[in-house]
């Protein structure tokens, strides 16, 4: 029998990717766009200067090679130490990296308890005492790293000027939150379950679906399992997802040049697109499809903007 | 610390929100680091304030006037069909071109101000807050959040932010959205990739599309003159054949040369387009073009057809409508003339629009190759078509990248190549390839010229490129010694002409400017004259 506890872990969870992935299929459903890549794009064999194909001739007789291994470098770089801020915003990506590479460590030792979970079920105890050592290594190191950077963060987004002024209240409030659930986490971590073994036991119960038994949890380690729930139920609503923006501005705008030739299917994707009918109220657009608009332009224009 | 300006004053009630001061703006170097070496800022005029947006800065980008509302009744209408204009924006049939950049980059801005410290206009503005990268796009975001989304009409500001809707935040945000250049050195640097440069680009179009106004350079007399008359300089193609008849005598005059442009011939490799304010500006840029093109023997055309002859594209700036006509209209030329190959001359906007951009608004068979012209230019020097003697270049030259041609489309080395072979002096700017600064003159700024608006250029978009001019020739300065800025790019010529200008660059350190092909036609072994003249 389930609790109404395991239940809602389920139910969070399920709501975390459920959201995320329509929030995947939201941008990946959207019409191409036209070109707007920026250099230099990683996965160009002439990288390194930031050179494009256009450096070349003929460009549509070219044999298009992709540096892919380099794309996943400067993916990698980009992902797990924050590049960009490192080399550009120095005094924030102090706090900015650990609290993201302890997420990372937290998401880890998440993946670990479901990992041991299942060694357990399916009887390989072998590899169970690795699993418990990397859980500890994971989620003491992920948990102390994220409050830290998240604590930092906290204090530059109120104490410094630039970050306070362009933040709104829920900016603020997506950080307090984090911080609530992360401190929570350590609290329950060094006075009740300092080698996670209330974790286990309830990582267990959830892969099994109640057949083994649900740990008793002290109040502490209740409080924060709720927050955790509440928290991933709200980050994919919120901007905390920034996660999948990152993916789609790098590899759909600022790394994408697909040519367009002709009979391809960025062709063809285009040709959908200019049937698009525009409403623009501008005078010197009539309200035709893109197509029509290009091949025959009305030319009006105001003299005098009037309200 | 508290800044004179916040997000919300963007909407306050106020003659002007920001006023400019020369001993606040980025200092220069030497011989400009004492005061008195640069003219004053001036005072908008009081009849523009009528007329015209003077309200953010007291300058003026958009010189369409712009009445405002008498009653709360306008007003209303106003941000109606603002908010039109918006939702537009974010439809999709609408604005395919850019609705999934725009929405990424209205989603996703950690506002961790990492990309501040890249943008040329707010460092040498000495970082006045409207010019940072992040105040427009959080301006417009709040909107968005506030107005058109569920979570900003159930929670108002704990979610949008402080913002209010009136005459004062549409009209400053129209012109703010001309004081930004496009460059997009701000995106290069942010951790998620939201780009601030397409936020003031989407802004323009959202004014341009929905309501008709833009600044006349770029609209009456660029987009619109282009398609009705074949040019945005007013070039006719009756003016145009003049043109060619008498830069062929001028090659004459100044090379001994007899050559005999082609011009609408058909089954050519390359369709030549050139920006058409060569011809009026630097007729010896596209006069250099055909001497090496001919003494190459390349297989090439001109086109005198409308818009043929033009390879401008303002579109690219402020409306995808106007983008996609021209783009049209260009590729009809070349398929006409049956060519193999479009290729752009020295125009960096023009290699971006129609390369890059308009790749997208093309189909069937008005789908033709498009290319830049460096690498033909390096394919001639590599292959030693020209005999080329590089101490006919021995003076210092410094190269601008612009930005259309390189950090937007990649095309770094070629020009590079060329400079290497045939200038012993040249040096790098820093910094420089993708990483470069605007000229200033970007987006449309170099040939926006009415009224203070060209003072606010030269103050503050150049200012930035002006110090790595003077950077790159510092160990020459002194003005006996003639140096060259080669700037591959029309736009990026005439902003560095008004810069060179208004800080008398050109007396007080002997800085001059050009094209490349100059420095390749200078040169040439078989002409004896300089073709390059610097005195």
């Amino acid at each position: 029998m389930l609790s109404p506890l395991q239940i809602s872990s389920y139910l969070a969870f399920a709501i975390f990717v459920i959201v995320v992935l329509w929030k995947f299929v939201k941008y990946a459903t959207m019409p191409i766009h036209l070109r707007w890549e920026l250099y230099p794009v990683p996965h160009e064999p002439e990288h390194e200067h930031g050179g494009s194909f256009f450096e070349h001739q003929n460009i549509w007789q070219l044999e298009r090679k992709h540096d892919k291994l380099n794309e996943l470098k400067e993916m990698l770089e980009e992902m797990l130490f924050i590049k960009r801020m490192f080399q550009n915003k120095r005094d924030l990506w102090y706090v900015s990296w650990p609290f993201h590479a302890g997420v990372y460590l937290i998401l880890i030792w998440l993946a670990l308890l479901f990992i041991r979970a299942v060694l357990v079920v399916a009887g390989i105890q072998g590899l169970v005492p690795i699993a418990d050592v990397l859980i500890k290594i994971a989620g003491a190191i992920g948990v102390i790293a994220a409050t830290l950077g998240c604590l930092g963060l906290l204090i530059k987004r109120v104490g410094n000027w630039e970050l306070r002024e362009y933040s709104a209240g829920v900016e603020i409030f997506n950080l307090l939150f984090a911080l609530a659930v992360l401190l929570t986490g350590l609290f329950a971590w060094i006075k009740f379950d300092p080698n996670f073994d209330i974790a286990k036991e309830y990582m267990l119960s959830l892969v099994t679906f109640g057949s083994k038994p649900m740990p008793s949890l002290p109040n502490p380690i209740l409080i924060h399992l709720i927050l955790l729930e509440l928290l991933f139920i709200y980050i994919p609503f919120t901007k905390i997802a920034h996660y999948v923006g990152k993916y789609y501005t790098f590899h759909a705008v600022l790394w994408e040049d697909a040519i367009n030739k002709p009979g391809s299917e960025v062709e063809k994707k285009v040709k959908r697109c200019l049937q698009f009918r525009t409403s623009w109220s501008a005078p010197h657009i009539a309200g035709r499809t893109w197509a029509e608009e290009a091949k025959n332009p009305k030319l009006d224009v105001i003299e005098r903007w009037k309200p | 610390m508290t800044k004179e300006v916040r997000i919300k004053d963007i909407g306050k009630p106020s003659k002007q929100l920001i006023k400019l001061r020369l001993e606040d703006l980025m200092k220069l170097p030497p011989p400009y680091d004492k005061p008195g070496e640069e003219p004053e800022m001036t005072e908008p005029k009081e009849e523009w304030r009528e007329r015209y947006i003077t309200e953010l800065d007291g300058y003026i980008a958009i010189d369409v006037p712009f009445e405002k509302p008498k009653t709360k009744e306008e007003e209303q209408r106003l941000i109606q069909r603002f908010l039109e204009g918006l939702k537009k924006l974010l439809d999709k049939e609408n604005n395919w071109t850019f609705l999934q950049p725009l929405l990424l980059s209205l989603e996703f801005c950690a506002k961790c101000q990492t990309c501040n410290d890249a943008c040329p206009i707010y460092l040498a503005s000495g970082k006045k807050e409207i010019y940072r990268p992040t105040y427009r796009s959080e301006v417009l975001r709040r909107i968005w959040k506030r107005y058109l989304t569920p979570a900003g009409k159930v929670f108002g500001k704990f979610v949008s932010g402080d913002i209010e809707l009136n005459w004062y935040t549409i009209a400053r945000l129209a012109e703010l959205a001309y004081r930004c250049t496009l460059c997009r050195r701000c995106t290069q640097v942010c951790p998620i990739g939201v780009d601030n440069g397409l936020i003031a680009h989407e802004i323009r179009k959202l004014f341009s599309q929905e309501m008709g106004v833009a600044p006349k350079a770029l609209h009456e007399l660029g987009t619109v003159q282009h398609l009705k008359v074949g040019s945005s300089t007013a070039l006719t193609p009756e003016g145009f054949k003049d043109i060619i008849e008498f830069i062929e005598d001028d090659i004459k005059e100044r090379t001994g040369k007899n050559i005999k442009i082609p011009v609408d011939e058909k089954g050519a490799d390359i369709l030549l387009i050139h920006n058409a304010g060569e011809y009026l500006s630097w007729p010896e840029n596209p006069a250099a073009f055909a001497i090496i093109f001919e003494e190459a023997g390349i297989s090439w055309t001109l086109s005198s057809e409308l818009v043929g002859y033009d390879a401008v594209n303002y579109g690219v700036w402020y409306d995808d409508v106007q983008l996609a006509r021209i783009a049209m209209k260009h590729v009809e030329v070349a398929r006409k003339l049956d060519v193999n190959r479009i290729v752009v001359g020295e125009c960096g906007h023009a290699h971006k629009a129609l390369c890059v951009v308009a790749d997208r608004v093309l189909a069937d068979e008005y789908n033709i190759p498009r290319e830049s012209c460096m690498p033909v230019l390096w394919d001639i020097v590599r292959k030693k078509k020209l005999n080329l003697d590089p101490e006919k270049n021995n003076f210092p030259v410094t190269l601008h990248d612009p930005c259309n041609m390189v950090r937007l489309m990649g095309v770094v080395e070629p020009q590079r190549k060329i400079l290497r072979e045939i200038c012993p002096q040249f040096r790098e700017m820093e910094p420089h390839g993708v990483y470069n600064y605007c000229c200033g003159g970007g987006s449309g700024f170099a040939i926006m010229t009415s009224m203070n608006f060209p003072e606010w250029r030269n103050k503050v978009a150049t200012r930035m490129k002006f110090k790595q001019i003077l950077n790159a020739f510092k160990d020459c300065i002194d003005p006996s010694i003639k140096k060259y800025v080669c700037a591959p790019c029309s736009n990026c010529k005439g902003a560095i002409r008004d810069m060179l200008d208004h800080y008398q660059a050109t007396m007080k350190c002997g800085i001059y400017y050009g094209g490349l092909v100059e420095l390749m036609v200078n040169a040439m072994v078989d002409i004896e004259e300089p073709f390059i003249e610097m005195f």
